[in-house]
């Protein structure tokens, strides 16, 4: 079995974490650019090849067409659902294809959880480099505010990435966890979650038991279509408008140029959380330079509007949990958009109390799931989190009307049994529609799934079929159906209403796991050669060392020998191999290391026993 | 606590079974007291029994939640991610019951719904819809009241008038349902003296017959409070 991790698996970027077992502390892993947050952007070259991260960044710019970033807009949903995403994000979806986007990119067309998991397994891949291990269970983030669908579309992809998923963590609830680890704090918190694409507020309450830690979420409300790609396109909107005004020059909303422009103003953004004014230059070739001064006080009154839509949410899960603004002892600031300063005014002036943003707010979340990946994984508990279910589980019922039967922020798991008969004579099928919202009729909540319950034809009202709906510590619905009659279990055939089917799945994963193990082989192999290099660099060397000599020839000779041994290996490509003479030619050179360090360490110690120092 | 709940068992007339792990007699426990594995949820246990609780309507709020903690504590499926299939899934049966349990014994009116959908006094989700008469003539002067403010609306007449007229009956019926809750809790506390003191099934069928009745009015009463809200919103 290899390590087990936590990911925040995020609009803009993502992060892999785990919990150092000598520390005791979380701690993010930076990739081969040195940064810890991995642009969740991924890109497709003509020769197949997917890039992900940084690199796949750049090609926005390159090759916009084959590249595409904010993918988890799409998670779990259906093109109906994204008719407003597409006016203003370049994705290209492939006609047809309704209840399960899927995104063209080049010549090649993609789900929305294939291309997350091209992202999980870039992460993957920063961690097993930094391990050196193979990394195969991870416990991932998702919006507390994500449906069913959403949260399935997310296990998919983690599936998908050859990671078995051991549970799907709120990213609020995560960065409380954070949080508590780091200020030990008891009582009610709340936990303003902004990031690029979604807004989340938790309200928790922290206990203290003679066991551990509890971390109870209370109350959960959001907007899954929410975050810092909306102030982006805000920017944009009025960057587009006023150089078609001036110079007459219309972007194509998914060209290269549109990109180059994005990319300004998100610098503009960003540096205008700290400074007065910045100023936007962009040029359009013939027709001159758009230079424009961004003031903070302009920004702010272009975001406002933005920044409302969060308060609406965090109003409701008050309500929710029963308590008041003035009742939080602590709010807790988590997501880039959170270092917006009207962002932290509007929520400080709010809650009327000073929000906390000591930890970054890019990383928190992913440190909270590597404390409970690492608490999954162990079985030490330290604490335990209870999360809920952020939307009402209903079925339909006569008339097009939702009958609730599991309340919005009901702690999960959770459940309800409900009793189905046949209406009329003879019937042998009873249809089941489950919905998952807080509106009256089902044609304005999300359809989760459907299916049939059979039963042998009869008098009406004769059959009694008891259901089972059970929300799991995920948030994903499972049902069970029971014959009342007989005892005997019912076997339910779900249909989701959104999502892939498992055998859609199941044969992703088949090409998907071929490559992970082709991937994770490559890597060893740069790996085990680079280190190795780097060995027989510093043997040369110290074979060369005059004092070398204090060491048998014998030895000497050995030492060449493993040198001879391990070049050998380098020619192949068994990286297993290339480990094993790494190995041995440490410990063929151990004896003469220690010569050469003593000789050093007398230089410099002069007189003392090197027991001593 | 695990006496209490054996008794408690007895008095729902919970079988005693044996762990499907190492055999020894369980009766409703969490956990086999013998081998420490989690037990499945025995048929028909209400939740009342799921607490160690006795069925009554008084519960003291702080040590309910005391129990909820204690008890996610032990059940969570946090700490079955290792466990056997057969065991993950004990757990989830049995967090979701102390999840769904806790849910409605917290809040006193639903308490008092389940107890009687658990005795079969009432059935689930239902409410009846004719007004209760004593408050028919009330119900009378408010529909009259909405149907005239809808019409002012759409003749554009003058609605402030009529506003504050069904503001003032929102009030009174806001009023009502204070008493409807008064009266359900000393109905409670009769029910909980019925029961430490072994009282006659004649006067506990009576007591859950009355309560079912406050319930409905409560219910219908509710439904006005609503209806009014949204008018006036709109």
């Amino acid at each position: 079995m290899g390590r087990v991790v936590g990911i925040d698996l995020g609009t803009t970027f993502s992060l892999i974490a785990y919990l150092d077992a000598q520390t005791g502390s979380p701690k993010c892993i930076p990739g081969p650019y040195g940064s810890t947050l991995c642009p969740s952007v991924v890109s497709v070259d003509p020769d197949g090849k997917v890039v992900v991260g940084e690199p796949a960044r750049a090609k926005l710019l390159t090759q916009p067409e084959r590249t595409i970033y904010s993918v988890k807009r799409l998670m779990g949903r259906g093109v109906a659902d994204v008719q407003d995403e597409l006016k203003i994000f370049p994705f290209r979806i492939d006609p047809g294809s309704d209840n399960v986007i899927r995104v063209r990119l080049g010549d090649k067309s993609f789900t929305a959880p294939e291309i997350s998991a091209y992202i999980l397994r870039e992460l993957k891949s920063w961690a097993e480099a930094y391990f050196k291990e193979p990394v195969d269970r991870a416990v991932i983030t998702v919006p507390a505010y994500f449906n069913d669908a959403q949260r399935q579309a997310t296990k998919d992809a983690g599936r998908l990435a050859g990671l078995e998923v051991l549970r799907l963590v709120n990213e609020p609830t995560a960065a409380a966890l954070a949080y508590g680890l780091h200020k030990q704090k008891r009582g009610h918190v709340a936990v303003y979650d902004f990031g690029g694409g979604t807004f989340d507020i938790s309200l928790l309450k922290l206990i203290s038991t003679n066991e551990g830690d509890i971390y109870q979420v209370l109350a959960t409300n959001g907007d899954t279509h929410l975050g810092g790609d909306d102030i982006d396109n805000a920017l944009l909107d009025l960057a587009r408008g006023e150089i078609r005004e001036n110079f007459g020059v219309e972007f194509d909303h998914r060209g290269e140029a549109i990109q180059t422009l994005r990319k300004s103003l998100i610098r503009a953004k960003h540096e205008l959380s700290s400074a007065e004014k910045t100023i936007v230059q962009y040029p359009l070739e013939s027709k001159g330079m758009y230079i424009r001064e961004i003031t903070r006080a302009e920004f702010d009154e272009l975001i406002r509007p933005i920044i409302a839509r969060t308060m609406a949410p965090v109003k409701m899960a008050l309500a929710d949990a029963k308590l008041a603004p003035k009742e939080m002892d602590e709010v807790v600031l988590v997501g880039g958009s959170t270092r917006i300063p009207l962002v932290r005014k509007t929520v400080g002036d709010y809650f009327q109390r000073a929000p906390h943003c000591e930890l970054d707010p890019d990383e928190v979340v992913a440190l909270g799931a590597a404390v409970q990946a690492d608490i999954l994984e162990t079985g030490v508990k330290t604490m335990l989190l209870l999360d809920v279910t952020p939307l009402s589980l209903g079925i339909e019922t006569m008339g097009g009307v939702i009958a609730k039967i599991i309340p919005r922020n009901s702690t999960i798991p959770a459940s309800a049994q409900e009793l189905f008969t046949t209406g009329v004579e003879n019937q042998t099928a009873i249809d089941v529609h489950v919905l998952q919202g807080e509106r009256e009729l089902a044609k304005d909540c999300r359809s989760l799934a459907r299916f049939q319950l059979k039963t042998p034809p009869g008098p009406a009202g004769l059959a009694r079929i008891e259901v089972k709906f059970l929300i799991d510590a995920n948030g994903i619905l499972q049902v069970a159906a029971r014959d009342l009659r007989t005892s005997e279990q019912h076997t339910v055939e779900v249909q989701p209403s959104y999502g892939l089917s498992d055998t859609e799945i199941e044969r992703m994963l088949e090409e998907s796991i071929e490559y992970a193990e082709q991937d994770f082989a490559e890597r060893q192999v740069i790996e085990a050669r680079t280190e190795a290099e780097t060995i027989l660099a510093a043997t040369d060397k110290a074979l060369a060392d005059p004092r070398s000599h204090e060491v048998s020839a014998a030895e000497r000779k050995a030492i060449a020998d493993s040198e001879a041994q391990l070049r050998a290996a380098l020619a192949g490509s068994d990286y297993k191999l290339m480990r094993t003479r790494i190995d041995e030619i440490n410990s063929a050179t151990a004896h003469l290391a220690e010569v050469l360090m003593n000789g050093a360490l007398q230089t410099a110690f002069e007189g003392k026993n090197l027991d001593d120092v | 606590m695990s006496v209490q709940r054996s008794q408690d068992a007895q008095a729902e007339g919970i079988p005693v079974t044996s762990c499907w792990n190492c055999r020894a007699a369980v009766t409703g426990a969490h956990f086999c007291a013998a081998c420490g594995k989690v037990q499945p949820l025995p048929a028909g246990a209400s939740y009342f029994a799921f607490f160690g609780l006795p069925q009554k309507l008084t519960i003291e709020p702080a040590s309910l939640e005391g129990q909820f903690h204690m008890l996610s504590w032990k059940l969570h499926p946090d700490n079955f991610v290792r466990a056997s299939e057969f065991e993950r899934n004990l757990s989830l049966e049995r967090s979701s019951q102390l999840n769904d349990a806790y849910r409605t014994l917290r809040e006193p009116i639903a308490r008092v719904e389940y107890l009687l959908e658990h005795l079969g006094v009432r059935k689930e989700g239902t409410t009846k819809q004719q007004a209760p008469p004593e408050l028919l003539e009330e119900v009378f002067e408010l529909n009259e009241s909405l149907d005239e403010l809808r019409e002012a609306r759409a003749a554009g007449g003058d609605v402030a008038a009529l506003q504050g007229r069904l503001e003032a009956a929102q009030q009174n019926f806001q009023e009502d349902l204070e008493d409807v809750d008064a009266e359900l809790a000393t109905l409670g506390r009769e029910w909980d003296a019925a029961v430490d003191f072994g009282g006659e099934e004649a006067k506990k069928t009576a007591l859950l017959a009355r309560m079912n009745e406050v319930l409905n009015r409560r219910a219908y009463i509710r439904n006005l409070v609503a209806g009014v809200q949204k008018e006036l919103g709109s």
